[in-house]
């Protein structure tokens, strides 16, 4: 694979080896794009920062606590409500964001004295949650302050409370991933094994690196209640902050996001000898050998194969519908970490699309061999992109659509190329069955928008056509489809609701549907639903 | 030993076993080079065993759990994938499956230009 060298990079030599060609019949061995390493300076990147990935990405979807940055209130203010990690009673999570407010006189005398200060009108204000997060920003770190010493006075003056501390500043890694690695292992040495669940089924997991982004993590949660699996803590969306304080008693860690999650599974193997098992939570046959192979870790792969044959039944029909009428269309996958391996070999087989590029922000180089493994040859691999690069390889590849976050895909939307936000999403959830359905429908109406059509023509020199008359996406998109498929009985689109999740939390009140395994005698029986909201953690004496 | 089919017919058939890993399987791709060592030695290991009709539980640990519900899934899929796999001998499968060990190793490991490989800690 040779390495791709950007016209508009001619200028920044070190650029060249973080971009490959993909051609036929090449192999991993032959080239890989460099990959966290320090941005370039000259090469405007699209990361963010350390701290960023610390709070705002594994931090904040935890549910019922606190989340306090301790600096300028910008920095958690830009950090504040960018991505639906939504939770299942009330958002607080999402609606409420806090800061220290640190100022100049702060770095000059100090800020420990108004943090603490800080930490307990934030309490008293919130008397209902009893849990907080405090992170390190770069102004508060380079000053020294020493946010576990404030944290732990203020727990010996409010025993009721608890304050976990992420010294993870901006500067503390080349991109939001050094961020995802600092809490990862603050969060094991700090908080894994301060508290003892009530174990209640004969299988128990933790999901990991999982954010709900729109509700994914409920998604998977009703197949995994379906098999009759206890999930301990979801690390991190939906999640209360004491159930990952008792990760250590899972008999499985069930990993989705490896690149922001990875470590913590790994510590939790070497130190508590929990197997770590990767999956893919998106694409039919993605979800379905991660089923399986989840039945076959616990022998109850029957239960598995039941939900699959469930699903792919229900759902099936609507994702051909859409991969008739998606195929050819031309992608660029150009999202953060991980969804250029979770998704590029599935949309290709199952939608239809041809990725014909992919890149990361602030995936690693395994990430890369990952991600160019699942695309198919011709497609262009690139890591932490700039600007200029992104638009040329927009100029270049002629995508219909891409892949990406909001402040790209705005860039993409002025050279006319629409684009599906893929870290916060257009309309998920897109996990699960349904989920991948949901994509596939909103990728349809990316590209055949009959809106996007009327934008790609320049009023001040394109002829504007007058013969044509109303048009929807379906005439765009039928043109060349067969009668055989333009008349299917069998196909037919998208039925999920405008918001799929409302049902599934009535489903999980009305608990009629889960019966867990009895941890001693294995008899099926129903768990009361409070449990199913909330499990019971003790607090283990230190 | 190749006793029924040829090295090239051998390779081939290595191939598309290594084409369906690389492609859907997450596994392989643990972050450091002793990681990976271990997941192919245990994975592949066991799907090989089932694959010749051995028996591929060692013990009633979580850790072999794993590794044989990995290879579960793998055999699986390479059933569904590859029919051919239904009519070749079991010797030619040991055979085969050496020969794609052997493959991800390098590939994945010797072969890697994964910096992080290298790395002690996670």
């Amino acid at each position: 694979m040779p390495y791709h060298q950007f016209e508009c990079s001619e200028c920044i030599p070190e650029r060249l080896h973080h971009a490959v060609d993909k051609n036929p019949g090449e192999q991993l061995t032959d080239a890989l794009p460099l990959g966290y390493l320090n941005t370039i300076p000259g090469s405007i990147s699209e990361r963010g920062c350390a701290y960023c990935g610390a709070k705002h990405v594994i931090g904040t979807p935890m549910k019922d606590v606190i989340h306090l940055s301790h600096g300028p209130v910008g920095c958690t203010y830009d950090t504040w409500q960018t991505k639906r990690y939504i939770s299942d009673d009330g958002n607080f999570q999402l609606k409420y964001t806090f800061a220290s407010n640190m100022k100049e006189s702060h770095i000059v005398f100090g800020a420990g004295t108004m943090l603490k200060s800080n930490i307990i009108e934030a309490f008293k204000a919130f008397p209902e949650i009893k849990r907080m997060s405090i992170y390190q920003t770069c102004a508060s770190a380079l000053i020294g302050d020493d946010i576990e010493a404030t944290a732990a006075e203020v727990m010996e003056e409010m025993p009721d409370v608890k304050v976990f501390t992420c010294n993870s500043p901006g500067f503390a890694g080349p991109s939001q991933s050094g961020g995802h690695h600092k809490i990862n292992l603050a969060w094991l040495s700090q908080m894994v094994g301060t508290g003892e669940p009530e174990i209640f089924s004969k299988y128990v997991i933790n999901y990991v690196g999982e954010y709900n982004i729109q509700g994914d993590q409920e998604i998977m949660k009703d197949y995994f209640y379906r098999m009759g699996i206890q999930i301990l803590s979801t690390f991190t969306g939906n999640t209360h902050f004491d159930d990952l304080r008792s990760m250590h008693r899972a008999q499985l860690n069930v990993l989705e996001c490896a690149r922001s999650a990875e470590y913590i599974c790994d510590e939790l193997r070497v130190r508590y000898g929990i197997p770590r098992m990767d999956i893919d939570g998106f694409g039919f046959e993605g979800i379905s050998d991660s089923l399986l192979k989840i039945g076959y870790f616990f022998g109850i792969e029957d239960k598995a194969r039941e939900i699959i044959a469930e699903e792919t039944a229900r759902w099936k029909p609507e994702l051909d519908w859409y991969a008739a009428r998606l195929k050819g269309v031309r992608i660029c996958l150009w999202p953060g970490g991980s969804k250029l391996w979770h998704w590029a070999h599935l949309l290709h087989k199952e939608i239809g699309v041809d990725v014909v590029s992919v890149y990361t922000k602030f995936g690693h180089q395994g990430d890369m061999e990952k991600g160019i493994s699942r695309c198919e040859p011709g497609a262009l691999a690139i890591d932490d992109p700039n600007e200029l690069e992104t638009i040329e390889a927009m100029y270049k590849l002629k995508p219909d659509v891409i892949f990406t976050g909001k402040r790209p895909g705005e860039v993409a939307k002025k050279i006319r190329v629409p684009y599906l936000n893929v870290h916060g999403y257009h309309n998920g959830p897109y996990k699960g069955y349904e989920g991948w359905v949901r994509l596939a429908k909103d990728i349809y109406n990316a590209v055949y928008s009959p809106i996007h059509r009327l934008a790609l023509l320049d009023i001040s020199k394109d002829e504007i056509p007058t013969d044509k008359e109303f048009e929807t996406r379906q005439t765009l998109s039928d043109v060349k489809l067969s009668d055989e498929i333009k008349n299917s009985a069998v196909l037919r689109q998208c039925t999920s609701s405008y918001d799929p999740i409302p049902a599934l939390r009535e489903k999980l009140k009305k608990n009629e549907s889960y019966l867990f395994p009895d941890p001693e005698t294995g008899e099926l029986r129903k768990v009361p639903v409070e449990k199913l909201m909330k499990n019971k953690v003790v607090d283990v004496e230190q | 030993m190749i006793k029924d089919m040829d090295k090239k017919t051998a390779e081939e058939k290595m191939s598309q076993l290594e084409w369906y890993i690389t492609k859907h399987c997450l596994w392989q791709y643990n972050s450091r080079g002793w990681d990976r060592e271990i997941q192919n030695e245990r994975i592949l290991g066991k799907t090989k065993q089932i694959l010749c009709g051995e028996n591929a539980r060692e013990d009633d640990s979580t850790a072999d759990k794993y590794y044989w519900s990995e290879a579960m899934t793998l055999t699986g899929a390479f059933k569904r994938y590859f029919p051919w796999l239904e009519e070749t001998s079991k010797e030619d499968i040991a055979v085969i499956m050496h020969m794609l060990k052997e493959k991800m190793d390098y590939t994945m490991i010797k072969g890697s230009l994964n910096v992080e490989l290298t790395k002690e800690q996670y």
